[in-house]
C-alpha cells in the first residue's frame, strides 16, 4: 500500500496525468469549435450520431457475451484463490469463534431437535435393565453377607459373655 | 471365636442372636401368610354375599388353630425340603439332623410344633455348650451356619 501511495505522488506520474488532462481539454475545445462551423459542423454531428448508434448496437449485442466471459474469469479466479488459501486456518486466525459461539441462540437449536427421540435413542443404546440387575444383585449379596457375618459375630460375643459369667473355658463348645 | 478357629472344617452351631432374628423373620412370614388368608376370606365372602357383607370376626380358637397349622406346615416344609426357612436363609442358617443333612418329616413336624408351643426353649441356646435349644436336645437336631463354600 505504501509503495502505491508513493507511486501516485511521483512527479513523473503527476506530469503525465496533467498532460493527459490538458490533451482531453484541448480535444474537447476543438470539438466544440468544429461543431460550430457552418458546413462541417452538421456533417460531423451526423457522423458522430451514427458512430454512437453503432457503438450502442455493438454494446447491446456483445454485452451478454462479455458478461459471461467476465463471470467465467471471475469464478476461475476466485477458485484459484480459494485453492491457494487454507480456509480453515484463515477462519481460525481471523474469526473469534468463541464470540460467535457465545452469540449462538442455542435455545432455538434445542427447540428444533426432537429431544425425546434423541433420549430414546440413547437409552436404547444403553442396556439399563442389565446394569440395574447387576448392581442390585451385587448390593443384595453384599448386604446379606454383611448381615450374616455380623450375626455370627454377635453370636460369638453373647456366647463369650455367657461363658465368662458361668466361668466356663471358652474353647469348650 | 477361638472355637471357630480351632475347628474350621466343622459346621459351627449358630448362636442366639442369629437364631432369634431368624425366628422373628419367620414369625413375620407366618403373620403375612395369615394376613393373606384373611384377605382371601374377606374377598370370597364379598364375592358370594356382596349385599350382606361385613368384615368377618373370627373365632379366637379357630384363628389360633389356623395360625398353628400354618406355622407348622411352613416350618416343617422349609426344614425338610431345604433345611432353611426364610428367616434362616436371611441369617445364613440351616437346620440339620444329628447325622443327616436333612430333617426327616416326622421330626420336622414335632420340632415345629414344639417350637411354636414352647418358643422360650430357644433361650437354652445361650446356656448350652453346644448351642442347642431345648427342641434341638429333644429331637436331636442342630442349627448350623450355612456357608456358600460348603454347599
Amino acid at each position: 500500500m505504501g509503495t502505491d501511495g508513493d507511486l501516485l505522488k511521483h512527479p513523473v506520474v503527476s506530469a503525465a496525468v496533467g498532460t493527459a488532462a490538458m490533451a482531453v481539454g484541448a480535444a474537447e475545445a476543438a470539438f466544440r469549435v468544429a461543431e460550430k462551423l457552418p458546413v462541417f459542423g452538421p456533417l460531423m454531428r451526423r457522423s458522430v450520431t451514427g458512430l454512437s448508434e453503432r457503438g450502442d448496437r455493438w454494446v447491446a449485442q456483445s454485452a451478454d457475451q462479455f458478461k459471461a466471459l467476465v463471470a467465467a474469469v471471475a469464478v476461475g479466479l476466485v477458485d484459484l484463490v480459494l485453492d491457494e488459501m487454507d480456509l480453515n486456518a484463515l477462519v481460525r486466525e481471523r474469526l473469534d469463534i468463541d464470540a460467535i459461539a457465545a452469540d449462538l441462540d442455542i435455545e432455538a437449536v434445542i427447540n428444533r431437535v426432537d429431544l425425546i427421540a434423541l433420549a430414546d435413542k440413547v437409552i436404547d443404546g444403553v442396556d439399563l435393565p442389565a446394569i440395574i440387575r447387576e448392581s442390585t444383585n451385587s448390593m443384595t449379596a453384599e448386604v446379606m453377607t454383611d448381615v450374616r457375618t455380623q450375626g455370627e459375630r454377635a453370636d460369638d460375643v453373647v456366647a463369650g459373655i455367657v461363658d465368662r459369667m458361668l466361668g466356663r473355658g471358652r474353647d469348650n463348645r | 471365636m477361638i472355637s471357630s478357629e480351632s475347628v474350621p472344617d466343622a459346621e459351627r452351631a449358630a448362636g442366639i442372636i442369629t437364631r432369634g432374628l431368624a425366628a422373628v423373620i419367620d414369625l413375620a412370614v407366618v403373620l403375612l401368610i395369615m394376613g393373606a388368608l384373611y384377605g382371601g376370606l374377606v374377598l370370597v365372602r364379598l364375592v358370594y354375599s356382596p349385599a350382606a357383607f361385613s368384615l368377618p370376626s373370627l373365632n379366637t380358637v379357630f384363628s389360633t388353630l389356623v395360625t398353628f397349622v400354618v406355622a407348622v406346615v411352613y416350618l416343617t416344609g422349609c426344614w425338610t425340603v431345604s433345611g432353611s426357612t426364610a428367616g434362616a436363609v436371611t441369617m445364613g442358617l440351616r437346620v440339620v439332623g444329628r447325622r443327616s443333612q436333612r430333617v426327616r418329616l416326622p421330626v420336622g413336624l414335632l420340632r415345629a410344633s414344639a417350637c411354636i408351643v414352647f418358643p422360650i426353649g430357644l433361650l437354652w441356646v445361650v446356656l448350652d455348650r453346644e448351642r442347642r435349644s431345648l427342641q434341638d436336645i429333644v429331637f436331636r437336631t442342630r442349627v448350623v451356619y450355612s456357608r456358600p463354600a460348603a454347599e
